[in-house]
């Protein structure tokens, strides 16, 4: 959908970079998901410390600290807009779809970071190591998208209500339950040392949810923004 | 031509009725002011017109020779300043500029900025973040904001909001250089505003 | 009043039947005691009730964006409502049966189970999102927003579920139609089953048309009095 003279790939990026250096400067969302992915992984690590839980244990256990941590921060990219007043200059100023996908990737982008930090504490912390890091990168590849998919409408919903924080959790764990599900599984297969027929099924589903959960959001975001 | 119609509006938030049956159409070079007491729906008046909220009855059509425009196409020419609307903080009142310039499609030199400043009376504060300006600065601003967009459709809440003297007579000569152009509605309580606009619409009875 | 009567005599029917007749169930099958089959009369039903008002909710949410008609909101939330009572009822009654036959109240390898305890948390999600939304307008919207991203979200859960429940399910999957889709049920007991089938959609489509008429009236008498 080009106009003027940016095109609609520099309008989403633009979006993008507004948020991250806002966050840079601010770091209004960072913080809060860094330290409640510490605080988790620290309870866990005490809780785990006198026994050894099998591999597939500590699969789930990696997505909830993720889980957890993207619930505290990932609603924020509206919420702040939505509280500080400038959610209204920035409905006047571009199409749903761009602030959509700026935000998406804005969240994707913060997901990535958060991972990047909680892979190598949870790997020295709970002394585990995947087996195959392919099918791990994998679950963190499409884990992280599917997060952030699905997740980011429900930002915007929560955007407006009255109680914020805690709706955010409850929205969107239904949603994610599959997406939740389907990637542990491919993370036991990683830590367990699978082939790659014992996770195609749930690839097959992760890749299906993702691209499903990011059209439809695209497709009903314009309701959700334009209140 | 552009033409808005605001046709038989009323809005409730559950048993409270905001207002009802408003009616008024505007071409550009006319001009309105919404006007009543505190809590009688200025401003929800506004976002109804914008689009941003949903008429319990009633509808508001933008449309060019005849043709009804959608949300996108009209929001592009649509430029407000409101008391509900805020700037980046954690920006400078330049990267403000910049980025809203940017995601409505244009790119904006550095010389269009300077001059936006100087003309809503900011000059060499640009560089300073947006979360250190004082509340007349901010609204100097959004006027700055407002102008960058080159709209049709002006809408002002409360237009001399936190402003000064020289605040004033800046946005007086803001309103008189778009007027000619311009669909321009007012939403004000102070008496002295009311000569902005040809009409009045009427809010609270 | 004639549907109420009508509704009242069927279910009266159904309710005395399903415990003066032999139970459902063949005694050398069953898992416990054989009368707790008896539940499958109301079980059934209900949780078919439960299934159809979330279908219809979904229906009605997706009407309402394309239209912004009130009324299209009205009637996904009542179906909502409704569709959470019954999904409540079917819950108790299933739990009921799971205690008396399998000795436990709650199951989480019983793909059946979990199912309705996320229907129930998507029903509570869309009731919460509700609450914190005062203006009528916008919570119509944005509850037809989630529910529609609940509808294909739960899609997914039901081709993912099955993989990690793949083989090990108690619950009875034949009491209804055998693996080729023939009915597996004797004469008298497919009468009282198939009465309460239509006895329990009765019982939801009447409570449902009372409580649209009621919003209605109130919205009206809203919209004249002040």
């Amino acid at each position: 959908m080009p106009s003027g003279n940016v095109n609609w790939v520099s309008k989403v990026l633009a979006v993008t970079e507004k948020d991250i250096v806002s966050e840079f400067r601010t770091r209004y969302a960072i913080n809060a998901i860094l330290m409640f992915a510490l605080v988790t992984l620290t309870v866990i690590s005490f809780a785990v410390g006198a026994f050894s839980p099998t591999k597939e244990v500590m699969a789930a256990l990696f997505w909830i600290i993720l889980f957890f941590a993207a619930m505290s921060g990932l609603a924020q990219v509206f919420i702040k807009e939505e509280e500080s007043g400038t959610a209204l200059a920035l409905k006047l100023a571009s199409d749903g779809t761009v602030i959509f996908f700026g935000k998406l990737l804005f969240n994707l982008a913060l997901l990535f970071a958060l991972t990047v930090i909680v892979v190598p504490l949870f790997i020295i912390l709970l002394k585990t190591e995947p087996a195959n890091w392919l099918f791990f990168l994998y679950a963190i590849l499409l884990g992280n998208i599917g997060l952030a998919g699905a997740t980011t409408i429900i930002a915007a919903i929560v955007s407006k209500a009255t109680i914020k924080g805690a709706l955010f959790t409850v929205l969107s764990f239904p949603v994610l339950m599959p997406l939740l599900i389907a990637v542990i599984e491919i993370t036991k297969s990683a830590f367990l040392g699978g082939v790659f027929k014992d996770i195609a099924a749930p690839m097959q589903l992760l890749v299906a949810y993702d691209v499903v959960m990011i059209i439809l959001s695209y497709l009903l975001f314009d309701f959700v923004w334009r209140q | 031509m552009l033409k808005l119609d605001v046709l038989n509006l009323a809005k409730r938030f559950g048993a409270r009725k905001v207002f009802e049956s408003i009616n008024f159409s505007l071409t550009p070079g006319e001009s309105i002011a919404i006007v009543g007491p505190n809590g009688s729906g200025k401003s929800t008046l506004l976002r109804l017109i914008i689009g941003l909220n949903i008429p319990t009855k009633g509808k508001v059509v933008f449309s060019d020779d005849g043709e009804p425009l959608e949300f996108d196409a009209y929001r592009r020419r649509l430029a407000l300043v409101s008391p509900y609307l805020s700037l980046y903080g954690s920006l400078t009142g330049k990267e403000n500029l910049r980025f809203f310039a940017k995601v409505n499609g244009d790119n904006i030199s550095d010389q269009e900025i300077d001059s936006l400043l100087a003309q809503v009376g900011l000059q060499g504060r640009g560089e300073d973040f947006v979360s250190a300006y004082s509340s007349g600065m901010l609204q100097r601003l959004k006027y700055a904001v407002a102008l960058a967009k080159n709209a049709e459709i002006l809408m002002l809440d409360e237009p001399s909001a936190n402003l000064d003297e020289s605040g004033k007579e800046a946005v007086s000569d803001i309103i008189e250089s778009r007027r000619k152009n311009s669909i321009l509605i007012i939403a004000t309580n102070e008496k002295e505003e009311y000569a902005l606009a040809e009409r009045q619409c009427q809010l609270g009875q | 009043m004639i549907w109420k009567l009508l509704i009242f005599l069927a279910m009266s029917f159904v309710v005395v039947m399903a415990f003066v007749t032999p139970s459902p169930m063949n005694p050398a099958n069953t898992l416990g005691p054989v009368d707790v089959y008896r539940i499958f009369y109301f079980h059934v039903p209900q949780s078919w009730v439960a299934t159809l008002a979330f279908l219809m909710s979904m229906f009605f949410s997706i009407r309402f964006l394309q239209t912004r008609n009130m009324a299209f909101d009205i009637k996904a939330v009542t179906a909502n409502r409704l569709g959470l009572m019954f999904a409540i009822l079917a819950t108790v009654t299933g739990s009921i049966f799971a205690k008396m036959t399998w000795g436990e109240f709650w199951n989480w390898s019983e793909i059946r189970e979990v199912s309705i305890f996320i229907l129930l948390i998507i029903y509570g999600a869309y009731f919460a999102l509700r609450s914190a939304l005062p203006d009528p307008d916008q919570r119509a919207t944005l509850s037809a927003v989630l529910s529609i991203i609940f509808a294909v979200s739960a899609v997914f859960l039901i081709f993912i579920l099955p993989r990690i429940y793949p083989s090990f399910s108690q619950h009875p999957t034949d009491s209804v139609v055998d693996k080729s889709g023939k009915l597996t049920m004797g004469g008298t007991v497919s009468l009282i089953f198939f009465t309460s089938l239509a006895v329990f959609t009765a019982l939801f489509v009447w409570i449902y048309d009372l409580s649209i008429r009621l919003q209605n009236i109130y919205e009206k008498r809203l919209l004249e009095d002040k």
